[in-house]
């Protein structure tokens, strides 16, 4: 039997082998450098955790959140009031409950409890947050930071207000900052390339394509918030018992420019380029700041006590990548997915094998029917469908046909949920969905395509189409073998690798097909798919529809301006014009009908209706 | 306080609407043109006030040019971020050749005083705060409403593709608009400095993040979204300051940026926005 893979073994473990490697020789760097070098390089290795859970948010999510720091100064807080010996605390912070400011905990369990209540933290804070739009979300996050800094900055009594905390115990050695942050390129690569990662990496690449494949777009970014909360808080808690002192400005407007400007340089989308952002960025400031306080660039030029200068450093590296290289040192890419070891990559890949059918299984004709009754929808004072009723029955083709700006697309948006009808009703199996989200009613079983293709760009054809049957929550593994088997169906496997954003256009829209069917609708709707195709491709196509009405027993829903398709296809036909339905019927008595025939070409046409 | 916060938020939303981007360094621009008040302290105020009104326009142009123009066809993050860079770069520029710390700037003595009606001492400040508001207000009015350059502004706001294709000069559209920023920038600058008597290099954050939280407030987008938006932020700070109890006033900010929060729950698009076009497909 054939295995498919979404990456082979060896790029996996390239991918996850080379961050840790470069861990580990920054650490040992540090180890053996002058004390000050080391100190320097622990603090980096604790700033890597923090960008770390930049990454898992940022990256995935593709939404910058300017809040996380917000994240790594509370957890730097609970840390210390759990760290620090109860005579400091009392001197210090005195209105802190005794139970806390009592406690002297060791590092590692005071950590884990910082880590689990950033995470608390960071999904109450998400709950409402990830529910604002894309652009809101850099906005409330810094709004959110803002307020933790005046809370730190003012609660006196519990926090030591804006002159912080000193006394903390120093306990943060490299060899435990380069555990932690080996540790956390773990986590982050694994939640990447887990389905819930995918999930929300699909919602980066098109959020109207991954809300139709059963994807909740609030929720996948929800839990990426609170992981990367907890890594934030980790990376706050660690830096803190290592610096010993700790202030509201620690982790504020500074710190969010620096972090945010070693993921983007490294390249946000792999946690390959937060590592090499975090070490190159880490290594530029250290020169920067011997530079500013008096020092000479290599010796060379020699500048007077400047400050500012590293800082000035940092925004123009950010300002040079945004502009030449958006995509940062790694491309986006991890290890494994550079260009110069695709040979790597194809020594590996597995040799293809006869596809053995029956990964999603062939069901029996089931019944049931998606139905809309009545249902009327106004743009401003243009009302675009007017009582429009539709049936389609699982394991039919139902054609959909009508001139530009009949409605036909509209009535879609309204049986895929992404437009709510001023009236009328849709229900699936008998059940009223009127008001559903498109992600559920994707999980319920109803999928769809696009005009567009809205590929997913920088996923693999592979990964595309398993996205979509993790979107209905089917596990990593076996949204794989579903995808290959699509993918087989549709005469796709030799584009597994390649990049969505690389195919050609028709091979797009193909793909969104087949990310539809890998949800393993009932119902189908199919939004023009036929459209750039030739017409030899559309043979194929329409040979692959048929193959799914009878593997499958779904029911399609088909919108063609290509009549070859919709005539060799359906059995029956609804053409609506003006919003209204026109007429019902085989494609051949709809093609004599007068009215169509005038709704197309205008009464003035001299009809030979029925010829 | 209020009318203060709907210039702010009006420089930011003119920006957005036009190229579809939210500018961080527009604090920077405020705070540059407030040092430019610093460093003309010797001339008569109302030529340093021009003054800093020019170095506003002349900053927010330079910054679109050098920084903004290369990313405009990037996403709407990416922008972000590049204006981030730049204000760092602003703000550092003047810790580096300026001062890290604030310097305090002489202001006319009439601003200081107040002014007696019937029992009532209103500060000479309110007035110069709302009559340069209502005078920036009307100016602004008249250039959208009134003039070529305007038409071609509120077009290109609407659809900036079609607005191209009719002829409207991109280059020129985006240029004017950030010049008009800067020159709000200025006013909010030269405000602030006589309500403060000094300069920092950091005076710009929190009004930027003032003018953000306006327009996400008012619906991203609508330039009367913003003005309400920053009028209710600015009422909303000036009431918790007055009636707060006094062990919770130092929490105000706090309280005051929590508020967008509390509204996208009930409105995640804003006040005034809707969810149309959100899912155009």
């Amino acid at each position: 039997m054939r295995i498919a893979r979404l990456r082979s073994p060896r790029a996996a473990a390239v991918s996850l082998l080379v961050p840790l490697a470069l861990v580990t020789l920054t650490a040992l760097v540090g180890a053996n450098g002058s004390p000050s070098l080391h100190a320097t390089v622990v603090t980096v290795l604790c700033n890597l955790i923090v960008v770390l859970g930049l990454q898992v948010f940022i990256g995935n999510s593709g939404v910058y959140s300017f809040g996380q720091l917000g994240f790594a100064a509370a957890g730097a807080y609970v840390a210390s009031f759990l760290t620090m010996s109860a005579a400091f605390a009392a001197l210090q912070v005195p209105d802190l409950p005794d139970a806390i400011a009592g406690a002297q905990l060791d590092p590692l369990p005071s950590t884990l409890i910082a880590a689990v209540a950033c995470g608390l933290l960071a999904t109450v804070v998400g709950l409402p947050l990830m529910r604002t739009s894309t652009l809101a979300i850099p906005i409330s996050t810094f709004a959110f930071l803002i307020v933790v800094y005046n809370v730190l900055a003012n609660w006196e009594s519990v926090t030591g207000g804006s002159s912080g905390l000193v006394s903390i115990p120093r306990t943060t050695s490299i060899e435990s900052a380069a555990l932690w942050a080996g540790a956390a390129v773990v986590v982050a690569l694994a939640f990447k390339w887990s389905a819930s990662g995918y999930r929300l990496q699909a919602t980066r690449e098109d959020e109207v394509a991954a809300r139709s494949l059963g994807i909740s777009v609030t929720g996948e970014r929800l839990l990426a918030f609170a992981l990367s909360g907890v890594l934030c808080g980790i990376g706050g808690a660690l830096a803190v018992h290592q610096s010993g002192v700790l202030n509201p400005t620690t982790f504020y407007f500074g710190a969010t420019v620096t972090t945010v400007t070693m993921l983007v340089l490294g390249g946000a989308r792999s946690v390959f380029g937060a590592v090499l952002g975090t070490v190159a960025l880490s290594t530029v400031n250290e020169i920067l700041h011997d530079v500013e306080g008096g020092g000479s660039l290599f010796g060379l030029v020699s500048i007077g006590n400047t400050p500012g200068l590293a800082a000035i450093g940092v925004g123009l590296i950010l300002l040079a990548t945004m502009i030449s290289m958006p995509d940062g040192i790694s491309g986006g890419r991890e290890v494994g997915e550079l260009p110069w070891l695709r040979r790597l990559r194809r020594a590996t890949r597995t040799s293809p094998l006869p596809a053995v059918s029956g990964a999603s299984g062939t069901r029996e004709p089931a019944s049931g029917e998606l139905r809309a009754e009545g249902i009327s929808v106004t743009f401003g004072g243009l009302r675009v469908l007017r009582g429009v009723d539709l049936a389609l029955r699982r394991g039919e083709a139902l054609g959909l046909i009508g001139p530009n700006g009949a409605g036909k697309t509209t009535l879609v948006n309204v049986l895929s949920g992404f437009l709510v009808p001023d009236s009328g009703a849709v229900s699936l199996d008998g059940v009223d969905v009127s008001r559903r989200s498109p992600s559920r009613l994707a999980r319920a079983g109803l999928s769809r395509t696009f005009q567009a293709a809205l590929p997913f760009p920088h996923l693999s054809v592979l990964e595309s189409v398993a996205v979509g049957a993790m979107g209905v929550g089917v596990g990593r593994r076996r949204a794989v073998g579903v995808a290959d088997e699509v993918l087989g169906r549709l005469g796709m496997r030799e584009l597994a690798t390649a990049r969505a954003g690389s195919l050609p256009p028709a091979s797009q829209r193909l793909l969104g097909v087949a990310r539809a069917l890998a949800t393993d609708p009932r119902y189908l709707l199919l939004d023009e798919p036929a459209a750039g195709l030739s017409a030899s491709e559309g043979e194929d196509l329409v040979r692959i529809l048929e193959g799914v009405l009878e593997d499958f027993g779904c029911g399609i829903l088909l919108i063609e301006h290509e009549m070859s398709v919709v005539m060799s296809l359906c059995p029956c036909v609804q053409v609506i014009d003006d919003g209204t339905t026109l007429r019902i019927g085989s494609p051949d008595e709809v093609q004599a009908d007068r009215a169509v025939v005038e709704a197309y070409l205008g009464s003035s046409y001299p009809v030979a209706a029925s010829a | 306080m209020g009318s203060l916060y709907a210039l702010i938020a009006l420089g930011v939303t003119l920006v957005y609407t036009v190229m579809d981007m939210m500018n961080f360094a527009h604090g920077e621009f405020i705070m540059l043109s407030a040092y430019a008040l610093y460093v003309l302290a010797g001339l008569p105020f109302a030529a340093a006030v021009g003054g800093a009104v020019l170095t506003g326009m002349l900053i927010a142009v330079a910054a679109e040019r050098i920084a903004f123009r290369p990313v405009r066809k990037a996403d709407l993050s990416a922008q972000l971020v590049t204006s981030l860079a730049v204000a760092t770069i602003l703000q550092n520029v003047v810790i580096a050749s300026v001062d890290a710390r604030p310097k305090s700037v002489a202001t006319p003595t009439f601003v200081g005083e107040a002014t007696q009606i019937g029992s009532l001492s209103i500060p000479n400040l309110e007035f110069v705060t709302l009559g340069l508001t209502a005078i920036v207000l009307a100016g602004l009015g008249w250039m959208l409403y009134r003039t070529r350059a305007g038409l071609a502004m509120r077009a290109a706001a609407e659809n900036f593709e079609m607005a191209r294709l009719l002829g409207v000069r991109a280059d020129r559209v985006i240029a004017l608009s950030f010049a008009i920023s800067g020159a709000l920038a200025a006013a909010v600058g030269v405000l602030l400095v006589m309500q403060t008597g000094q300069v920092s290099p950091t005076m710009g954050l929190t009004p930027v993040l003032v003018g953000f939280v306006a327009v996400v407030i008012g619906g991203f987008g609508k330039m009367f979204g913003a003005v309400i938006g920053g009028l209710l932020l600015g009422i909303a700070s000036s009431l918790l300051g007055s009636y707060l109890p006094d062990g919770l006033v130092p929490f105000r900010d706090a309280i005051v940026f929590s508020l967008p929060v509390a509204i996208l729950i009930f409105r995640p698009h804003g006040l005034l926005g809707s969810a149309t076009g959100e899912a155009r497909v």
